[in-house]
């Protein structure tokens, strides 16, 4: 079975926040646990060749493909599932927070009243029962997708697109130097 | 946060141990992962803040937009289901968390709601829900939730109360009420209401069956005036309903849609990724200008000059729709004289648009067929509402953008409910007309001539509870409304409330408002009651039902109140025996009752286009009135014009040397519904504070860095924000949102003396104030 992926479309994303809220009541991240395993990150306004410009970053675990996450973690709770997924122990974990801090993109969570860590499952028992994710379901913009591979290229014909580990970014403002897929350190900065 | 640590590189605040810092840095440098060192010196925020950045880039472009979405999941409707994943009851229902009813899910699990989630089985919605209805469950359980009806024991405003039965409450209320009837007359009561809830046209009942005049903040300075305006022009209701389905260019006037009306956002974002054009008039950068084709940054109240400026282009280059003009406009002959008026030349002078900019912007809305436009409250608010929206419904007009696919619709609603039997204005006496407060000076809000209400004007009801004159006003029944935050002045209504012998407020928390009541009343969440919902601002061709799925305390439905009341003050047989006598009342002419709709879950019918063809416009000419003989007999120009606002840096010369810079108010946020929610920790955690937009130069100037409290001050008084220095405002603008609390209520600063003609709209978007850093 192919697995499927998330597609963040980031013409799309109009900081709406729904996925965010959606996501705390799906996992039951009340305020206290201090969890926002999905969050809309916001760059700008700036101004760049007297353009304005203002982008909306959804940002959640991408499941990557070497996680950096698991060889911070001392009791060896994180793993990288053959599906893809990246998951947490949560027998294992200690709360230690090593992942938390050396998580490179912060998409780690110190759950404050279980004193374990957590994050984005990409909603798995919805998957399970053949349902996308929360956040995509309630996306307004329509920037959130949960696609198969096949669907990813009818979709954005492959190109202006960013691979990080299960979460695929685009983005047609991006001039990108490979027209295929991208790493973060291939692209003109 | 640990106290003592190492701090990161980007907020200065310590996040991590020394100890911790150190292990993080040996497992680096051994598993030999280098390129991610500089990750570790941030805190965790802000890692996700600069790897955001990064991965955004500098480098940007737009380009060319191809875009095609996944399809959205979409289920079959069923009013109550079994969810088996989590084992809970599903209700469909509509989420009232703002004026909007979308579809929504709530699911019960041993009498306890344990989830709001989107319908995937709804054509409007097409399962998506806002961030504020999804935290619906934290307003329902909100530990703060007035559960019980209360009498006052202290002070007004000290916050003393005594848990009461309803029996004792209604007593009290219909005695007072008696007692002040007898005393001062039947005008010394207010009936008082807050923003669409569903019950609003109820409440107006309610109001017209016991005779007494109502106020509403959304009245004189939103909704009204631009659906007032349209009326006007279209005989009904059409700048709301753009078509997105298939129309090719956007004109998003004063308006946010995703913040304010999430589902139209849905559909703008969906028309937009489609590869429609989108023009935004806004004088904020905000989040709709960010995705536009064109940006116009207007001076805040403007935006009949823009709009008249664009006519004009239109017009002389001949880019309007020839065969509707001659067969479905009235008065264009002097309309085309008046437009000549509204130069580009001009237009750029007083709008600050730069000319080829107006020029362009019109070129392309009346050569894109179809096109449509999105109007929303900014143009409710500034010196002249009424011919702002009449000019920008004419707009649409004269391209011949009504009622075709792609345009802006009207609504079918009208022919799926009885709209106009509903608020029951025939039982008005002649008396009661001429003294309505604002009825000479407002006729379109208060007179007799006004298409919608009639309502009195809010201001004058404030003189006139302060001065007694022309008659006095002692008591206010209120539904729903926290006025202390919403209204102009808040300084004028808290003296104005303080001096009532009897306030009665209906809410869902102890507002500031509640504590200066005598009695509280607990009001029923959406998920408490039962409803026919019918909002032309979802949806113009269905109707959905609301049911209820929990109660609470001892929390009632705001219609179970009114009735209540009704009986008791003896004019029942004007109101409804049950709610659901009325919503069967309110579904006759679709031939349902309410039971068969709790089966059915939604009424639709299809949308009939061009519907003038047939049955002409509902105005006296029966055509698009351009000129307008009626406004002559208020006083007032036949034709639409642009009145400067009464405090701007062009007409208030004096004051702007004290007071230099303009102020708009309002301004949405994804996560905020007016004065409510800001008591949700986690919708307040995505907004934790009042932010002022000012843009760098005058920041510069004026020695205020980013995050800095800032002191906004006008005459009549001064309040606090933040200061968000961006430069997504003109340096001559700040922009502050409105309805926070306290000494961040913007409204402490806003006039509400000078208000427009006609229809009584207090200037909220463009008066003037001056800046400076606190301390």
């Amino acid at each position: 079975m192919s697995q499927k992926v998330l597609l963040i479309d980031l013409d799309s994303c109009i900081r709406c926040h729904a996925c965010e809220i959606a996501c705390r009541q799906e996992h039951g991240l009340t305020y206290e646990t201090k969890s926002r395993w999905c969050r809309v990150i916001t760059v700008g306004p700036r101004s760049i060749q007297q353009e304005l410009h203002m982008d909306f970053i959804p940002t959640i675990c991408f499941q990557c493909d070497d996680p950096i996450c698991a060889y911070f973690c001392p009791v060896d709770a994180i793993s990288k599932r053959e599906d893809g997924m990246v998951v947490i122990d949560e027998k294992v974990c200690t709360g230690c927070k090593l992942c938390v801090y050396g998580c490179p993109y912060g998409s780690i969570f110190f759950d404050e009243t279980k004193g374990i860590t957590g994050k984005c499952n990409l909603c798995m028992s919805r998957i399970h029962h053949g349902i996308e994710p929360t956040c995509v379901q309630h996306c307004i913009g329509g920037a959130l997708q949960y696609v198969s591979q096949e669907e990813l290229k009818d979709i954005t014909s492959g190109e202006h697109l960013l691979r990080m580990g299960l979460v695929y970014y685009v983005s047609s403002k991006w001039k990108l130097r490979n027209e295929k897929v991208n790493k973060l350190e291939d692209r003109e900065v | 946060m640990v106290a003592e640590g190492v701090s990161c590189q980007r907020c200065g605040e310590a996040f991590i141990s020394l100890q911790n810092h150190q292990k993080i840095l040996k497992i680096a440098k051994d598993k030999d992962l280098d390129p991610y060192q500089v990750y570790f010196a941030l805190c965790q925020n802000c890692r996700a803040q600069f790897f955001a950045e990064q991965m955004i880039g500098n480098s940007l472009k737009r380009v060319e937009r191809v875009r095609y979405s996944a399809k959205r999941r979409q289920e079959e409707l069923h009013p109550i289901k079994k969810d088996t994943r989590l084992g809970t009851t599903v209700y469909k229902t509509e989420c009232f968390i703002c004026n909007q009813g979308c579809d929504a899910l709530v699911h019960l699990k041993d009498g306890v709601v344990v989830r709001v989630e989107g319908d995937t089985s709804s054509e409007v919605t097409k399962g998506t829900l806002c961030a504020k209805g999804l935290a619906s469950k934290e307003i329902l359980y909100h530990r703060e939730r007035l559960l019980y009806p209360m009498k006052r024991l202290g002070e007004r405003g000290e916050g003393k109360w005594q848990r009461i039965t309803w029996d004792e409450a209604f007593d009290t209320i219909v005695d007072r009420l008696r007692s002040i009837e007898a005393g001062y007359g039947s005008e010394s009561i207010v009936l008082a209401t807050g923003t669409n809830r569903g019950w609003v046209r109820y409440f107006t009942r309610f109001a017209n069956a016991y005779g007494k005049q109502w106020i509403g903040p959304g009245i004189a300075q939103c909704f009204y005036p631009r659906t007032s305006g349209q009326m006007l022009v279209l005989g009904t209701n059409a700048m709301e309903n753009p078509d997105y389905d298939t129309t090719r260019c956007m004109i998003i006037w004063g308006c946010n849609p995703t913040n304010t009306w999430p589902v139209k956002g849905l559909g703008m974002m969906e028309a937009w990724r489609r590869g429609s054009r989108m023009i935004v008039v806004d004088p904020l950068f905000s989040e709709a200008a960010s995705k536009a084709d064109m940006w116009l940054q207007l001076r805040p109240g403007t935006d009949a000059a823009l709009a008249l400026g664009m006519l004009h282009i239109i017009i002389n280059e001949g880019l309007y729709d020839k065969e509707f003009i001659e067969k479905w406009c009235f008065g264009f002959k002097e309309f085309k004289q008046r437009v000549q008026q509204f130069t580009p030349e001009k237009v750029e002078e007083v709008t600050w648009v730069p000319e080829n900019k107006v020029r362009e912007a019109a070129r392309i809305y009346a050569t894109t067929k179809p096109a449509s436009i999105t109007q929303c409250l900014s143009i409710d608010q500034n010196a002249d509402t009424i011919s702002t929206s009449r000019s920008i419904a004419m707009l649409a007009a004269i391209t011949g953008n009504i009622d075709v696919p792609g345009g802006n619709l009207i609504t079918m609603l009208t022919r799926m409910s009885p709209v106009s039997d509903e608020t029951g204005r025939k039982w008005l006496s002649k008396e009661h007309h001429e003294k309505r407060l604002g009825r000479a000076q407002y006729p379109l809000l208060a007179g007799e001539a006004c298409m919608m209400g009639p309502s009195a004007h809010n201001h004058t009801v404030w003189k006139t509870m302060l001065t007694g004159r022309p008659y006095p006003v002692k008591a206010v029944y209120c539904h729903g409304s926290n006025m202390l935050r919403t209204y102009a002045n808040t300084k004028m209504v808290t003296d104005a409330l303080r001096k009532l012998d009897f306030f009665v407020v209906a809410d869902l928390f102890p507002t500031e408002t509640v504590a200066m009541a005598d009695i509280v009343l607990p009001a029923a969440s959406w998920m408490e009651r039962s409803a026919v919902t019918r909002n032309e601002q979802t949806s113009i061709n269905h109707l959905h039902l609301q049911q209820k799925v929990i109660e609470l305390g001892e929390c009632r439905s705001d219609l179970s109140i009114l009735n209540e009341l009704a009986r008791r003050l003896g004019f029942a047989d004007r109101m409804f025996p049950s709610e659901e006598a009325y919503f069967d009342f309110l579904l006759q002419p679709s031939g349902l009752t309410f039971e068969e709709l709790k089966r059915r879950g939604v009424v639709s019918i299809p949308h009939v286009f061009r519907k003038y063809e047939s049955e002409g416009f509902h105005t006296p000419s029966r055509k698009v009135q351009l000129y307008d003989e009626r406004l002559i007999s208020h006083g007032y120009d036949p034709l639409p014009t642009y009145r400067e606002p009464d405090e701007s840096p062009i007409k208030s010369t004096e004051l702007v040397k004290e007071y230099p810079l303009v102020i708009t108010t309002g301004g949405r946020t994804p996560v905020f519904r007016h004065t409510e929610l800001r008591n949700v920790p986690i919708l307040r955690e995505i907004v934790p504070e009042l932010e002022a937009s000012i843009n760098p130069k005058t920041a510069r100037a004026l020695g205020i860095d980013d995050g800095d409290t800032v002191i906004v001050e006008s005459p009549r008084g001064s309040m606090e924000a933040k200061a968000r220095v961006t430069e997504g405002i003109d340096p001559r603008v700040i922009q502050v949102p409105s309805h926070w609390p306290g000494i961040n209520n913007v409204n402490l600063l806003m006039d509400n003396e000078k208000c427009a003609p006609l229809i009584g709209s207090a200037q909220l978007r463009c008066q003037l104030c001056r800046v400076s850093k606190k301390g």
